[in-house]
């Protein structure tokens, strides 16, 4: 009974910290899937890009990978705003995004991972830092902190966002965007632009995501697809769009495959966590959070 | 100071139809002009033409603002609304899934409004209760009426110096029309505004009226000096009142 409570227990604290992982890779796909209708399923590769600029700053300068994907995130955004500019320009403007731009997008995501293949080789990398190796203890809970410190670093990322979404005049256009175009342009904002910056934001968070990817685990190229089913799943079942119901799905869906690999073991844990989707669907069309 | 909005020889339409025929249309400083009509005469068509929605294929729209003159045509219409000209589109065009504040809140985007952002939300909120009871819902999930002085307040925190409206009244219950045209006259006394109203109500939109204009496809039939003339013109009885 005592053994079973503390695997129990250790199954839901690791499930919630490898909740607060999938929130950081997720985020994005709140952003440009749930506010403003692009279907970037390229994200996860992003993702793996920001993995590999913290391995690269990691190994060649011996900077902290946490540290070195903020100071990377202005490179990322430029490359979002560029990716946008494209997307609009080829396909959104001529309204046949949906399949042309799924299309586009899944072009991107083969692009980045041979880039990858070609710079950095198929062998999987990893980085070092302080926190990888030691645990706090709390009686019977063991908290790596190759785990907390990921987890820390995606809650403070996406509690940043909130707050400039929530409260500033660009935030809140953001949100407004998906929609009603027209009606932003007679509240005075170009709503083009401020797609862009959207697009820009959700691939800078690309940066981050993929270093707290990187610190969790090694990282190989095309790491990112499996990761794709994942990410949607979480950003549906919170409710397109809701921050706060992206980290609240990411740490459910943590938990339940934590405990379903501690119980039955790890081979079983997508399909429970995809069964609860599906379920959690059935129930609330519009997520749980989504207005 | 106040401003004015100056619409001369305008047409307009889309693709091959032709909806605006040499339409001319004057809204002095401080007034409020109607613009009557019924359903599919242009009046929409014209309102669009002066927000940059539509692009007119000849004419002129200059609005003075402050002293300055701009000339409209040709300006996107983001643009045009940052000069200080705000439009209540019909639909009301809304955030629905927005709330009422953050609604309210985008408003108040144009860099002018910003410093206002404050006052005029308490201006919005005293004078709409109804929207500071209901400003953490859903617009979408609000009545029509709640919505149609959304979208007025949502205007209004752009603290523009020219308002249009089109069709305030439509959707709305009888007692509902009389008291949003009431609070357009509020409006534009607090704000000391210009406002272009399009509005099918004869009678409502005549109570608050400086001038008006009648426009029969596409055309303006009769202009009115004062809300008399237009009341005991013989072309009104018969083209658009039908009596």
């Amino acid at each position: 009974m005592d053994i079973s409570f503390s695997l129990l227990g250790n199954a839901i604290v690791s499930g919630l910290l490898l909740g607060g992982f999938y929130a950081a890779v997720t985020i994005g796909i709140s952003i440009s899937f749930g506010m403003l209708d692009i279907v970037n399923i390229a994200h996860p590769a992003f993702i793996i890009l920001g993995s590999y600029g913290a391995y690269f700053a990691n190994s060649q300068l011996g900077v902290d990978p946490i540290v070195a994907s903020l100071v990377l995130t202005p490179a990322f955004y430029l490359l979002g705003a560029g990716i946008y500019e494209v997307y609009h320009r080829s396909f959104e403007r001529r309204g046949d995004a949906s399949m042309r731009g799924l299309a586009f997008f899944f072009g991107l995501l083969f692009i980045t991972e041979v880039v990858l293949v070609l710079v950095f080789g198929v062998d999987y990398r990893l980085v070092r830092a302080i926190y990888i190796g030691p645990s706090l203890h709390f009686g019977e809970i063991e908290v790596p902190l190759r785990l907390l410190v990921p987890a820390v670093a995606s809650l403070a990322m996406i509690g940043g966002l909130y707050l400039f979404l929530s409260r500033s005049f660009i935030g809140r256009a953001i949100q407004a965007v998906a929609q009603d175009q027209g009606a932003l342009r007679l509240m005075a904002a170009d709503p083009v632009r401020i797609k862009r910056i959207a697009f820009a934001l959700s691939i800078a968070t690309a940066s981050v995501g993929g270093a707290i990817l990187i610190v969790i685990q090694p990282v190989e190229p095309s790491l990112g697809r499996e990761y794709i089913g994942r990410v949607f799943a979480i950003a549906v079942l919170g409710g397109l769009g809701s921050f706060a119901g992206t980290v609240v799905a990411a740490m459910v869906l943590g938990i339940m495959e934590s405990l379903t690999a501690t119980f039955y073991g790890p081979s079983w844990s997508p399909a429970v966590a995809f069964g609860f989707l599906l379920l959690a669907l059935a129930v609330k069309p519009s997520g749980m959070f989504g207005r | 100071m106040a401003s004015s909005l100056t619409i001369e020889g305008v047409s307009a339409g889309y693709g091959a139809v032709r909806v605006l025929e040499d339409v001319s249309v004057s809204v002095g400083a401080g007034q409020t002009v109607a613009l009557l009509g019924t359903n599919g005469n242009g009046k929409s068509t014209l309102m669009k033409c002066v927000m940059g929605m539509v692009r007119p294929f000849a004419g002129r729209i200059t609005a003075e603002i402050d002293g300055t003159r701009h000339e409209l045509v040709g300006r996107s219409t983001e643009a045009i609304v940052d000069l200080g000209i705000a439009f209540v589109p019909e639909g009301r065009r809304l955030f629905p899934r927005l709330t009422v504040t953050e609604n309210l809140m985008l408003g108040a985007f144009r860099k002018t409004a910003r410093a206002a952002i404050a006052r005029n939300l308490d201006f919005c909120f005293e004078t709409f209760p109804r929207l500071k009871e209901r400003r953490g819902q859903l617009a979408g999930s609000m009545s029509g009426g709640e919505q149609q002085m959304l979208a007025l307040g949502r205007a209004l925190m752009s603290a523009p110096r020219i308002l249009l409206i089109d069709e305030p009244s439509v959707g709305l219950a009888p007692v509902l029309v009389r008291r949003t045209i009431d609070k357009i006259k509020e409006l534009k006394d607090g704000f000391q505004l210009t406002v272009l109203m399009a509005e099918q109500n004869f009678t409502q939109a005549i109570r608050i009226a400086d001038r008006g204009y009648v426009i029969v496809h596409g055309q303006i039939a009769f202009e009115g000096g004062s809300a008399e003339e237009l009341n005991n013109n013989e072309l009104i009885r018969k083209f658009y009142l039908g009596l």
